[in-house]
């Protein structure tokens, strides 16, 4: 039991990491029904981005204040990025063969990786304990407040965009353009400023999750991205891609799924499970566990 | 077009074949690689390019043609050259039976599906399951082929058996284009609604695209475990199927295309490899750049002998 709820506090910890990135595939996904490969990568990003504000900017300061700070700044600064990004490697292929983005996405991943490596070089860097190392102990499971504090503001932020997409104007533009581009135009719905939109909300939420990826994990590297951007998208994937409810339901299935096998199973086959599961129920659900079965247009 | 095929292919042909006596060592390394990755993005075009599926697991095929290769040499002690037909018929068999129930997947699903394959793939054999596959460290100290008495010792010979496989994956691929297959998977790809319509099995198709391009790609795993005498898993992560998917459609769905794509996508970054670690930034960039500029690949694919006028300019896919 206790290798139970301790698995179950580590699964949702990870699994709302998961889902915040997720979320940044699946937006793109919805409006763009493009694979935004590079997002992996800017999350990588963000977590050094991170670190050099705190360094750099804030004089390696804990404070509260000093926290939120770094996480609003790079928030910011990715936000920038993905719009940049979508500029550059995408605008200009909206009309192009929907493979053709998707290499232009795979050459934006390289850009950024490579990137990082050469700003902050190819080693391993420790990012800082921005939060008091605290931990709670009932009866033999072991929380961290960082876990309780992932956990807390990643919920926030996904019940916030969740209000956000179902309750407001610009929220209804979102949903009406990736049913329809078109017919989103002709209601006056201003396509490529959703798409801007679109791009800021996913990578500062990729930005979150990137400095959470920092705080929880600590070591980061320049090539991390690629490893939790799959993971990620499979969440997305499993939920149903384009959907945001089901980019948080599959990021928190798949966290906890791979806590159970690292706890139960074993860690050396633990991507090989991962896909096995993804495979069965792509093969059950054709379309993710809250994707709708819509017939392709003609 | 016409007069590409009339001095073109003579051109690259001799120039191919004359290549390893022009280049030192290292470079004729070079160039058997660019020979092997010809044959797997050729064999990639055709699940991808010809049939329009969104494959990006082309180096499970690949490495398991490598594998069987490797670990029936080792370990069974069969010659090289006997391992030739099962490095093609398995990974074929496997390529059906893995294509089998995900073909009718929507694109972008297939595409995360195939990662998976090679990604499984990769762990099966770094885990050494079995006890076969040799773990991280792969299997070397293979025996060179021997090719009914000549002796593939040198590099300048596997040069050439290399070329020989390229010629053989052009000459299916020439086929193809004119078979029923072939203008059964142009069809599928450019409109799958109305190729079913018309009475073409799309799914059969579609398993039969798989399984002829993963059993090429096996053969090309064979050339490759005999090049380097020797088979290790991180030549076949799925990052390296990127670099197959990529190719294509950077190249564009043609012969010529697939082999520019090659060539600017594997050698160019041999030639630069000085720039070390802005090699791939600028490379990421030019990949960018290739595809704004050119969407549908440096060499865009034709299809028979339409005339100009009646084709109406679309958006598919590839």
């Amino acid at each position: 039991m206790d290798i139970f709820l301790q698995q179950l506090a580590n699964g949702l910890t990870i699994g709302s990491m998961f889902a915040l990135v997720a979320l940044g595939y699946t937006m793109v996904y919805g409006v763009m029904k493009l694979i935004n490969f590079a997002h992996g990568d800017m999350v990588a990003a963000s977590a050094f981005v991170g670190l050099t504000i705190y360094t750099q900017v804030m004089g390696q300061a804990t404070s509260l204040v000093a926290v939120i700070a770094i996480f609003l700044l790079s928030a910011a600064v990715m936000a920038c990025v993905g719009v940049i990004l979508e500029r550059v490697a995408y605008k200009p292929l909206r009309e192009a063969p929907r493979l053709s983005a998707v290499v232009s996405a795979l050459g934006a991943s390289l850009v950024i990786q490579n990137g990082i490596m050469l700003i902050w070089g190819p080693r391993m860097k420790i990012f800082p304990e921005l939060v008091p190392q605290v931990y709670w102990n009932f009866g033999g499971v072991v929380i961290s407040l960082i876990q309780v504090l992932i956990l807390a503001i990643s919920l926030v932020l996904m019940v916030s965009l969740y209000l956000f997409i179902e309750k407001t104007r610009m929220g209804a533009a979102i949903r009406a353009s990736s049913i329809d581009q078109d017919a989103a135009k002709l209601m006056g719905i201003n396509v490529n400023s959703v798409i801007t939109l679109i791009f800021v909300i996913g990578s500062s939420l990729g930005a979150v999750g990137g400095l959470f990826i920092g705080l929880y994990y600590r070591g980061i590297t320049f090539n991390m991205g690629w490893q939790y951007g799959l993971y990620a998208f499979i969440a997305a994937i499993l939920g149903g891609i384009g959907n945001i409810p089901g980019a948080m339901l599959g990021g928190m299935l798949l966290g906890l799924f791979n806590a159970f096998i690292a706890g139960y199973v074993s860690s050396t086959w633990a991507d090989a499970y991962t896909f096995i599961l993804l495979i069965v129920i792509l093969i059950v659900r054709p379309t993710g566990l809250l994707g709708e079965r819509v017939a392709e247009k003609v | 077009m016409k007069s590409l095929e009339r001095f073109g292919y003579p051109v690259f042909f001799v120039v191919i074949a004359i290549l390893p006596f022009l280049l030192d060592p290292r470079w004729q390394a070079v160039a058997i690689t660019f020979l092997i990755f010809a044959v797997v993005a050729l064999s990639q075009d055709i699940i991808l390019g010809k049939a329009g599926m969104f494959n990006m697991g082309q180096a499970l095929f690949f490495g398991m043609g490598a594998y069987l290769t490797a670990i029936l040499n080792a370990k069974f002690g069969w010659p090289m050259l006997a391992t030739i037909p099962v490095a093609i018929l398995i990974p074929a068999l496997m390529g059906i039976l893995l294509a089998g129930p995900i073909v009718h997947l929507r694109g972008d699903y297939l595409l995360v599906v195939t990662i998976g394959f090679n990604i499984v793939f990769v762990q099966v054999v770094q885990n050494n399951l079995g006890g076969v596959t040799g773990g991280p460290n792969g299997i070397f100290g293979l025996d060179a082929m021997n090719l009914f008495g000549i002796k593939l010792a040198s590099q300048v010979s596997v040069y050439y058996f290399a070329f020989a496989v390229l010629l053989l994956t052009l000459g299916i691929m020439a086929n193809l284009e004119k078979s029923k297959a072939g203008r059964a998977l142009h069809y599928l790809r450019e409109d799958p609604l109305a190729a079913e319509s018309i009475g073409i099995n799309t799914r059969v198709y579609k398993i039969f695209a798989f399984g002829l391009g993963a059993g090429i790609a096996g053969l090309a795993g064979t050339v490759y475990a005999t090049q380097y005498a020797a088979v290790s898993p991180e030549a076949f992560e799925f990052i390296q199927s990127v670099l197959f998917f990529s190719i294509v459609l950077v190249g564009g769905s043609s012969i010529p295309g697939v082999l520019l794509g090659v060539f600017v996508m594997f050698v160019l970054p041999e030639i630069f490899r000085e720039f070390a670690t802005w090699r791939f930034f600028i490379f990421g960039f030019a990949m960018i750049l290739a595809m704004v500029l050119r969407p549908r690949g440096i060499w865009p694919a034709t299809f028979g002998k339409i005339p100009k006028f009646l084709i109406k300019e679309s958006n598919h896919g590839a």
